[in-house]
């Protein structure tokens, strides 16, 4: 990447908002700017990761971007060896995730690396669907392992199992095996996560790239519609949930489903009839496994799953039961989204020279073969095992908080995890020793702190980028998994858009004018009204059941390929995604225009 | 001298666009192809060359062109004046007054009116449909009627292989050849609506979309670029309309008097920002646009005018196609394998 003029802000200036000085003692030195490195890091492109962390970073939660950082760089760096990319660095500013690429130009090492990626990446797209086979087993005994791991607690006497059986050991040893592996799953799952990934999301942006350079006006939908899958596993919680509507206005029992009741409520009046007993049995057979779908994108803790809070599954039955009273059709049409893709493919396919047709039909099919793998791997690594993962971090939270370490189970994620292993060490110590620990009264301080500062942090907005403007973007990977462009990021320097006028990526097309409502947190959906035009950092896949309840969708960041742009393209709704700065520029209740077909969003009254 | 100097549209093909020019060799292919083109026929060069032969314009045409250098603006401006005065006080060859009339006779039979209006154009040959273009020169005489009417029409496109533009650009040329003209006499349409269309976009070269531009009238409008006409692009794939621009036309050529000539009329106020296609118009035009792209296996650039008073699909007329020319270069990388593609993603070397 070559760097130009310092434009913008200098990472090394940026001032803590008020009330939030030293918020640095959140965060290990390693990832904070530092003096030592100042020379380099301020001639360095700094991108902030709105994408994964539109939030600040609690200090347990830091461990995910930590992982998965970790694990995306060793597989470029080391593992597929990318010709052009090592690793990318990342950085915190006042609590929020600066990430920039170290790129290679010496061409010798491209040279030596390229071979070898070369050799290692035709053999994944020449076995994909058997490792991809192997993947799923491997990811579901790992869920297996976190779901079943026992955190013990600390018994007042060891029982006598413990000296007749030779395979038991003591509480104290249990306990710190448990949190190893509990930090170890996570660091596991991270690796199986970009096994495939880079390889999967850059055949499709291959065939993405050659689609706008063969046809140089095919809208980005047109290429997403071409590649998705008609039964993605994305998309069976919802269905499950159609179908379930369906049985309980078919059953009789869709009074049950008024609107704004609770779960609870909902439950309480079908427990009382033969039917409605019936529907609450048949939810339960789909629990396994559509309820382990997140209320968001998983990389924060206060993300749970269907289980922990059913709320999004019970206001969807709640929508699709409404919308079939109103004689709307809600299950899925497979066979005309099938159809629909074939004609795309069919359509443009048959515009192209011969060998032209032969090379598109060639990265459609390497498309269509990784493209179940890029929709679903966020099940099985994003929702399905952290929701398990973060209860099992809160089980922890329970056992310190138990012993007066913490004051609740939830404090855990104000602390670092290296800080739960310290508190841990001295917490087995004292139980042990018989000691009286410093912790009670070191902890809780600390916690209340951290809560006031990531509350003075969450006022703050982020800007999109810091240090040097590149003259250009060559990084692979922030290309394609960022969406960070020479274009996005020269954009960026000028901000140019005037006045209450935003754009991103017509992600799916259409016109609709509606109140806004922003959204940052899944705690907000319940606000949702029918008709609000949801505008939120990033369009999670699992809030998908609101989707039909908007009119329209506003993000933040992401590209047409986000999991969200895909959804609204299943409901018809207009999308613009991936605007930078709707949930700071409008504010819920104004009346926006969401032009979904140019990537244009009005906001009508000031 | 057996062959006829007259032919009918239809039964011309590619291979006689040396004699009746491209034009009409075009529209004798589409014809033959299904498309709906106005019926009607084309003059051969030889024609034009038994003009100047049996009237002995020879000599004045060789006395007039000799004297105009490049560069020397008055000399090539009286030669011009001199041809086009000697040759329109030279009658017509019998044999080409003849045919002419026999054909236009013929043009009356089949669309059942005695005088019927005819578009009198020039198709100019080789290396003259360079110059004619060059010169802005494609002569077209609209609502032409009567025999004499289309006899003169004949001429004045002959007429117009001697503007000074075209002397001019022959003599840079240093041309040997004596010029060429065919000229094409087609049935009238009378259009409520008219304009041109890409087969893909002409701006991006896009395959999968049409271009379309269309303004009330006559298609002079659009041509001579007096209206900026409405604009559309349309998806061949889904057949939606990607991009529709309407802009206001305030003016529109329509017929003379007693249906001779044209005149350029004010647009009243009502029509001026209305859109002059609608969806159904603009499907016609894609399905015509891809049987004709089907037909040439190449991109083209049609002149097309929608019917006053009949219904679709019958309304639309393709007056004339010609390949597209002037397509942007695309980075193109289709000779390489899908797999190698991909790699370069990941920054290696395309092989």
């Amino acid at each position: 990447m070559k760097q130009r003029r310092r434009s913008f802000q200098d990472p090394f200036h940026v001032a803590a908002p008020p009330g939030a000085e030293g918020w640095e003692s959140m965060y290990p030195a390693y990832l904070l700017f530092g003096e030592e490195l100042q020379e380099r890091d301020e001639q360095k492109f700094w991108f902030f990761d709105q994408m994964h962390n539109p939030e600040p970073l609690y200090p347990f939660d830091l461990m995910m971007p930590e992982s998965w950082l970790v694990s995306l760089n060793q597989y470029t760096t080391r593992v597929w060896n990318l010709p052009t990319a090592l690793g990318i660095e990342h950085r915190i500013v006042n609590g929020y995730l600066y990430l920039s690429p170290n790129v290679i130009d010496d061409p010798a090492m491209i040279a030596e690396r390229e071979p070898v990626f070369l050799e290692r990446a035709r053999y994944y797209f020449e076995h994909w669907d058997e490792i991809y086979a192997t993947w799923k087993q491997k990811m579901e005994a790992l869920i297996a392992e976190i779901t079943e791991l026992p955190v013990p607690d600390l018994p007042e006497y060891e029982p006598d199992e413990l000296m007749l059986d030779d395979d038991r050991n003591t509480a104290f040893y249990d306990v710190l095996d448990a949190y190893g592996r509990t930090l170890r799953t996570a660091d596991l799952m991270w690796q199986h996560h970009f096994e495939l990934l880079l390889l999967g999301y850059g055949a499709y942006v291959t065939f993405s790239d050659f689609c706008k350079s063969s046809l140089p006006d095919i809208p980005e939908q047109h290429i997403a519609q071409m590649v998705a899958g008609i039964d993605v596993l994305l998309f069976k919680p919802d269905a499950e949930l159609r179908r379930l509507a369906k049985l309980a206005v078919d059953t009789g029992v869709d009074g049950a489903f008024a609107e704004g009741r609770s779960p609870e409520e909902i439950d309480a009046e079908l427990e009382q009839s033969d039917t409605g007993r019936r529907w609450l049995e048949e939810l339960e057979q789909i629990k396994d496994p559509w309820f382990n779908m997140a209320t968001g994108d998983g990389l924060y803790h206060y993300y749970r799953s269907w289980y922990d809070d059913p709320s999004i599954a019970y206001a969807s039955v709640v929508g699709h039961v409404r919308a079939l009273k109103a004689g709307e059709q809600v299950l899925r049409p497979s066979d005309e989204l099938a159809r629909e893709r074939d004609r795309l493919a069919q359509g443009y396919g048959a515009l192209l020279d011969e060998q032209t047709r032969k090379t598109f039909d060639e990265l459609l099919g390497l498309s269509r073969m990784v493209f179940p793998y890029v929709e679903e791997h966020k099940f099985f690594c994003d929702y399905w095992f952290l929701t398990r993962w973060w209860n099992k971090v809160r089980e922890f939270g329970a056992l310190l908080a138990k012993h007066g370490f913490l004051d609740d189970a939830e404090d855990v994620f104000q602390l670092g995890r290296h800080e739960v292993s310290t508190a841990l060490d001295e917490l087995l110590l004292t139980w042990a020793t018989g000691g009286i620990p410093l912790g009670p009264s070191h902890w809780p301080p600390i916690v209340a702190r951290r809560k006031e500062l990531l509350a003075r942090l969450g006022d703050w907005t982020p800007p999109p980028a810091l240090g040097a403007t590149p003259e250009s973007i060559t990084d692979p990977m922030s290309i394609m998994l960022w969406g960070i462009t020479t274009q996005r990021v020269q954009e960026w320097a000028h901000a140019d858009a005037g006045e209450g006028r935003l754009t991103g990526a017509a992600a799916s097309p259409g016109v609709v004018e509606g109140p806004a409502r922003v959204v940052v947190g899944v705690e907000e959906i319940a606000a949702v009204r029918d008709g609000d035009v949801l505008v939120c950092p990033i369009t999670s896949p699992a809030w998908a059941p609101i989707f039909s309840n908007v009119s329209a969708v506003v993000t933040d960041i992401g590209g047409v390929m986000s999991h969200a742009a895909i959804v609204c393209r299943e409901y018809g709704l207009p999308a613009v995604v991936g605007t930078g700065r709707a949930t700071a520029e409008i504010s819920t209740g104004q009346t926006i225009r969401v032009d979904g077909t140019s990537g244009v969003v009005t906001i009508l009254d000031a | 001298m057996s062959e006829s100097f007259i032919r009918p549209l239809a039964g011309l093909r590619r291979a006689d666009a040396d004699e009746f020019g491209g034009k009409s060799a075009n529209l004798g292919e589409l014809q033959a192809a299904g498309i709906p083109v106005p019926p009607g026929f084309a003059l051969r060069a030889a024609a034009f060359r038994s003009f100047v032969e049996e009237a002995g314009l020879e000599g004045t045409i060789a006395a007039a062109t000799a004297n105009a250098g490049s560069r020397d603006v008055g000399a090539i401006g009286a030669a011009s004046k001199a041809i086009g005065e000697a040759m329109r006080f030279a009658p017509l060859p019998d044999r080409v007054r003849v045919e002419l009339r026999e054909h236009y006779e013929e043009l009356a039979r089949t669309t059942h009116d005695e005088r019927p209006p005819v578009a009198v154009r020039s198709s100019a040959l080789g290396e003259d449909s360079a110059a004619a273009s060059h010169a802005g020169q494609q002569e077209s005489f609209l609502w032409v009627r009567g025999i004499e009417e289309v006899c003169d029409a004949v001429r004045e496109c002959w007429v117009s292989l001697y503007t000074p533009q075209a002397i001019g650009y022959r003599a840079r040329l240093e041309s040997e050849t004596a010029p060429a003209m065919s000229v094409t006499v087609q049935s009238m349409v009378d259009a409520e609506v008219s304009g041109v269309l890409f087969t893909c976009n002409p701006v991006s070269g896009d395959p999968s979309m049409v271009g379309i531009n269309a303004s009330w009238g006559l298609g002079m409008a659009v041509v001579s670029g007096e209206v900026t006409p409405d604009d559309y692009l349309v998806s061949k794939v889904t057949g939606e309309t990607v991009r529709r621009s309407v802009s206001s036309k305030s003016v529109e050529y329509v017929p003379g008097p007693a249906g001779r000539g044209t005149v350029r009329v004010d647009v009243e106020e009502r029509r001026r920002d209305q859109p002059c296609l609608g969806d159904e118009e603009l499907a016609e035009l894609v399905d015509v646009a891809r049987r004709i792209e089907r037909h040439f296996r190449s991109h083209q650039d049609v002149e097309w005018a929608i019917e006053r008073g009949r219904a679709l699909p019958d309304s639309v007329h393709v007056l004339q196609s010609r390949p597209v020319t002037t397509l942007p270069e695309r980075e193109q990388a289709i000779s390489e394998s899908a797999m190698s593609l991909v790699m370069s993603t990941f920054g290696a070397k395309r092989k």
